[in-house]
């Protein structure tokens, strides 16, 4: 019962991994805010609502398939992820279809308030249509992964760590050559810059925009699947924390950038695990919001935003 | 055509609700306030308690009301948060309502609290246990359940006494009942001679503990303290045995409830909360619980015979001073001894029960069970 103290490095150590997984899951989320603002220069509130509605469309996925077919590990977290990301996609599309699309050309306040408005309505819709109350992630799905560890010399990780690191910078890759490397990404980019001239040129605007916003929601629902595995919960208000935490590290890392969301996104996550060990977690919010301030005073656009001054 | 169809429907709605309005104010009723946390993390209990009242009403009115008036529960769910509570109070004071039983958190209790006292209303909680709200010396607060100060000293002599430990965790959700529980178990763990190795808050909506969990660990804790609610207490708990901490895992009564039990599994060992005495085969217990199991189709909640014993108390002493004039209410109240499920209690001049007894529980075999001798 007696538990011997570890030495100060192992724990630091065991902090700081926390610290970058915790910034990777925040990241994931992050990305998606990143995206829809570098096409269209609008912040899209809704996106951690996206991300909440992929939690539970897993969960409840898995209770659906484990019902119906019994308990197929790989299988049904497999599928619940897929359900997770369609749900996800067709929620994100939607609100770009119903709420931004019309007011793509209005004065910049009229999306934004628009985005908040949809935020609240799609907490409250899963609010009084789903649950009411958190919903714990089936851990027959998780225990796999959340109780392997990898030991290494100071610290040891579990499997589901890794995974959330792996799986963030894969995206982060898969992004950056996206839209970078593809004919899409040309597209995606000549929308950036100018709509019209885009439209012009025979790019498919809205189509583009729209791809934009399902590809980000559908990355908010692998987030959210692996953030209920993390968490152990989720409820109807999950989106907000994370989601305004994510927002934070997109505004940061320099809004518009890919890599600049994940950069921000981990100073976040290391500088919240580092308040916890050196001052204690009720002080982690003030500690991100200083980091903020600062990086701002010094770089208002960001710490990788160079080329966002054409945008507003 | 069109327009003089809708103009009517308007008409009609509009009847409508001035005719709701006039049945609100019926005067042969008797309106009482349930106020509680109905939605969000602390949904389970809070509902589970204010369903433990329902059945005292049914039983009343079955039997012809209170003072030959029918009782009017008129029911508002606070989310439990302090700003809504308040909301929730002025509401109930503006409905005409003469008692309250609620609310659940003591940070909605605190603050409504004021408001009630200012109209003149009895208020009775079921649930609230930190010491602030029967402090304010407020004529018409009233609890049914204990106090933190008497919960938090339970909780350290379990830790310092039986599990015989010298340096300890402790975490808390900042709220005041969390927070205020965390710093009285603290100061008697201290008291007793012990050490809080690290004392921290998180905030209520944070489900990622493992920076927390760090600190515990190299603290060299024996032990942690969770002051909150199962919502968070239960991820807290699966996230310290995945980083392998399974040092005992000790809390308060915002984490006894089912939901508990399904998050860290029926299996889950070490884990000890402070509650109220075991009410199970006490007189009347019995019945209640089967009326409760027949009237809502689930199991009671942890304050479901608090909210159920709460809402008889107020109605006995009704009865009993023949008028639901607050003075002659509390008058009442304060005078005598009630019979309750949970036994014979009496109210002191600050409006808590006299008997309070904290006991530790355990989960054993997929539920709460009081430990018996040294785990």
């Amino acid at each position: 019962m007696t538990a011997e103290t570890l030495p100060a490095t192992s724990t630091l150590a065991a902090i700081l991994i926390d610290g970058v997984v915790r910034g990777a899951v925040y990241a994931l989320v992050a990305l998606g805010y990143t995206m829809v603002y570098g096409v269209l220069g609008m912040i899209n509130f809704a996106h951690g609502e996206v991300f909440m509605i992929g939690m539970f469309a897993c969960v409840y996925a898995i209770g659906a398939m484990s019902v119906g077919w019994g308990d197929h590990l790989v299988l049904n977290l497999f599928v619940g992820t897929l359900v997770a990301m369609v749900f996800s996609a067709a929620y994100g599309y939607a609100n770009e279809r119903i709420a931004y699309r019309r007011l793509r050309k209005a004065h910049v306040l009229a999306p934004l308030t628009s985005a908040i408005g949809v935020s609240t309505f799609l907490q409250y819709f899963i609010f009084l249509t789903v649950s009411k109350q958190n919903v714990n992630f089936p851990r027959y799905y998780s225990d796999w992964l959340t109780n392997s560890h990898l030991h290494l010399v100071f610290f040891d990780v579990t499997y589901l760590q890794i995974a959330i690191v792996v799986v963030t910078l894969v995206i982060m890759a898969a992004l950056f050559y996206f839209i970078n490397m593809t004919r899409m990404g040309i597209a995606l980019r000549a929308t950036a810059q100018d709509q019209l001239m885009a439209g012009l040129v025979g790019i498919p605007v809205n189509r583009v925009i729209a791809f934009t916003f399902i590809l980000g929601s559908a990355l908010a629902a692998i987030a959210g699947v692996m953030v209920a595995m993390y968490y152990d919960v989720l409820g109807f208000d999950a989106g907000y924390r994370v989601g305004l935490k994510a927002f934070t590290a997109a505004i940061l890392g320099g809004i518009g950038n890919v890599p600049g969301a994940v950069l921000g996104a981990l100073i976040v996550g290391v500088s919240e695990s580092l308040t916890t060990y050196w001052y204690g977690s009720e002080w982690s919010d003030v500690t991100t919001f200083v980091v903020l301030m600062l990086v701002l005073l010094l770089r208002p656009r960001g710490l990788l935003g160079e080329r966002v001054a054409d945008k507003v | 055509m069109r327009f003089s169809s809708r103009f009517a429907l308007a008409a009609i709605g509009t009847s409508l609700l001035l005719l709701a309005g006039c049945g609100k104010k019926e005067a042969t009723d008797i309106n009482i306030g349930l106020a509680g946390a109905q939605s969000g993390s602390d949904a389970q209990i809070g509902i589970s308690m204010l369903n433990g009242s329902r059945v005292a009403i049914d039983e009343w009115n079955a039997k012809g009301g209170v003072l030959g008036k029918k009782i009017n529960p008129i029911v508002f769910d606070d989310e439990g948060k302090s700003d809504k509570a308040v909301t929730v109070a002025q509401t109930l004071v503006d409905d005409g309502v003469v008692a309250v039983i609620g609310h659940f958190n003591s940070g909605c209790t605190i603050p409504a609290s004021g408001v009630y006292n200012d109209a003149k209303i009895i208020e009775i909680s079921p649930g609230s246990t930190n010491p602030k709200y029967t402090e304010q010396n407020f004529p018409y607060a009233f609890r049914i359940c204990g106090r933190d100060d008497a919960q938090g000293s339970v909780a350290a002599a379990f830790l310092r006494d039986t599990l015989k430990l010298d340096k300890i965790a402790i975490l808390d959700d900042k709220t005041s009942y969390g927070e205020g529980i965390a710093d009285e178990v603290k100061k008697n763990f201290e008291a007793k001679g012990g050490q809080v190795a690290m004392i921290q808050g998180i905030g209520k909506d944070e489900h990622d503990f493992r920076a927390n969990i760090d600190v515990i660990k190299g603290s060299g804790a024996q032990a942690l303290f969770w002051g909150g609610m199962y919502g968070q207490g239960g991820p807290l708990y699966v996230q310290m045995h995945q980083a392998g901490l399974t040092i005992p895992f000790v809390s308060d009564d915002g984490a006894f409830d089912q939901a508990m039990i399904d998050t860290v599994g029926a299996n889950a060992a070490n884990i000890y909360v402070t509650f109220g005495k075991d009410y199970h085969g006490m007189p009347g217990a019995d019945a209640f619980i089967k009326k409760y199991n027949d009237t809502f189709h689930q199991a009671e909640g942890a304050y479901s015979v608090y909210g159920y014993d709460a809402a008889n108390v107020l109605f006995t002493a009704m009865t009993k001073a023949g008028t639901t004039d607050p003075d002659k209410v509390a008058a009442v109240m304060k005078g005598q001894p009630f019979d309750t499920i949970l036994g014979q209690i009496e109210f002191n001049e600050k409006g808590d029960v006299k008997q309070s007894g904290y006991v530790i529980w355990t989960i054993k075999d997929g539920k709460f069970q009081v430990l018996t001798g040294n785990p």
